[in-house]
């Protein structure tokens, strides 16, 4: 039976980025008709590459879009003066 | 004047080493200290407090931050603080300390803080001992940094918190986790003392700035928000300009 792209398998790919190794609170998982499509931003190539691994490990059957992206840690340019 | 650069949920492991540093070698010519507003690292464990302190350790200026949820998942909050303040960096838990910076004493108190929700919205010390627990946990955290701001005597004074004061800073996220980014009495307890500056993190999908009810202002530096390694904010600026035109 192929896995159903509801609101269980929402809230079960959520907990699955929230435990264990990936520790990623702030992934967003959008259902489109036969996909899922994956959002937010982390701090490395490297995590958001294990975020992809482990949920096409834990669901095969689900086809995955990652749309999630790095954050730029590059300097500020302005100041901001508080008043 | 003083100028302060902040970010917080900056998630530190083996992964991110080198991303920061970069930018933080360019900081001292532009700031005097750095606030790193809780989230230091992914897990919360030693190995990973060792990475943060190589990445944002030994600036030339200095680096206080509060510790955030993601710094307490490993339950090793106390070696986590241990390996940061050997490292020369200022962890702050309900307390406060102060910066002579080009000749003005910056203020700077923080606690972690706590989640409960905001005006309307908002948990309540009532019913089974886990909800008592969970907003008792808040108000005792609150009243520790409306102390620790009292306590301090200074020309510019900063609250430093992971979790949220007002409710400004949230949007952006959903509705339904409000009460679990922030909470009013953080607020409550800035607007007792006078407080220039509120930073926070914690929100990863919110906005960038607000104000307490009683008028501050409140920046969430969460990196998510501000996309970019620190901010950099002026204080004092009215009392140094009055000096240059007196003289």
């Amino acid at each position: 039976m192929s896995t159903q792209l509801d609101e269980y398998l929402e809230a079960e790919i959520q907990s699955l980025l929230t435990d264990g190794r990936v520790a990623e609170l702030g992934i967003t998982v959008n259902r489109r008709e036969h996909l899922l499509v994956l959002g937010g931003e982390v701090e490395s190539t490297h995590r958001r590459d294990e975020i992809c691994r482990q949920i096409n490990q834990r669901f095969p059957d689900v086809q995955i879009v990652c749309d999630i992206g790095i954050i730029r840690a590059s300097a500020p340019s302005e100041v901001e003066e508080i008043s | 004047m003083i100028r302060i650069a902040a970010v917080g949920d900056v998630h530190v492991d083996k992964d991110v080493l080198g991303r920061f540093r970069p930018a933080l070698e360019e900081l001292p010519g532009h700031a005097d200290a750095l606030l790193i507003a809780g989230d230091l690292t992914r897990h919360g464990t030693v190995d990973e407090a060792r990475c943060f302190a190589t990445e944002f350790g030994g600036l030339g200026v200095p680096v206080v931050v509060v510790l955030g949820n993601h710094d307490h998942q490993s339950d090793q909050q106390a070696r986590v603080t241990e390996v940061l303040t050997d490292s020369g960096i200022t962890v702050l838990e309900g307390d406060a300390t102060v910066l002579e910076l080009n000749g003005h004493r910056l203020g700077i108190a923080g606690v972690k803080g706590f989640g409960g929700g905001f005006a309307g919205a908002c948990a309540s010390n009532f019913g089974e001992r886990e909800m008592k627990e969970f907003v008792g946990t808040t108000e005792v955290i609150a009243a520790r940094l409306e102390e620790a701001l009292k306590s301090v005597q200074c020309d510019a004074l900063v609250a430093l918190t992971h979790y949220a004061p007002v409710p400004d800073t949230l949007l952006g996220e959903p509705l339904e986790i409000y009460a679990f980014l922030g909470c009013y009495q953080l607020g409550r307890a800035i607007d007792a003392a006078p407080t220039a500056l509120a930073l926070h993190g914690h929100a990863h999908h919110g906005s960038e700035r607000g104000r307490t009810p009683g008028g501050v202002p409140v920046r969430n530096v969460a990196h998510p928000v501000i996309k970019q390694a620190y901010n950099i904010y002026q204080l004092l600026s009215e009392t140094v300009d009055t000096e240059l035109i007196s003289t």
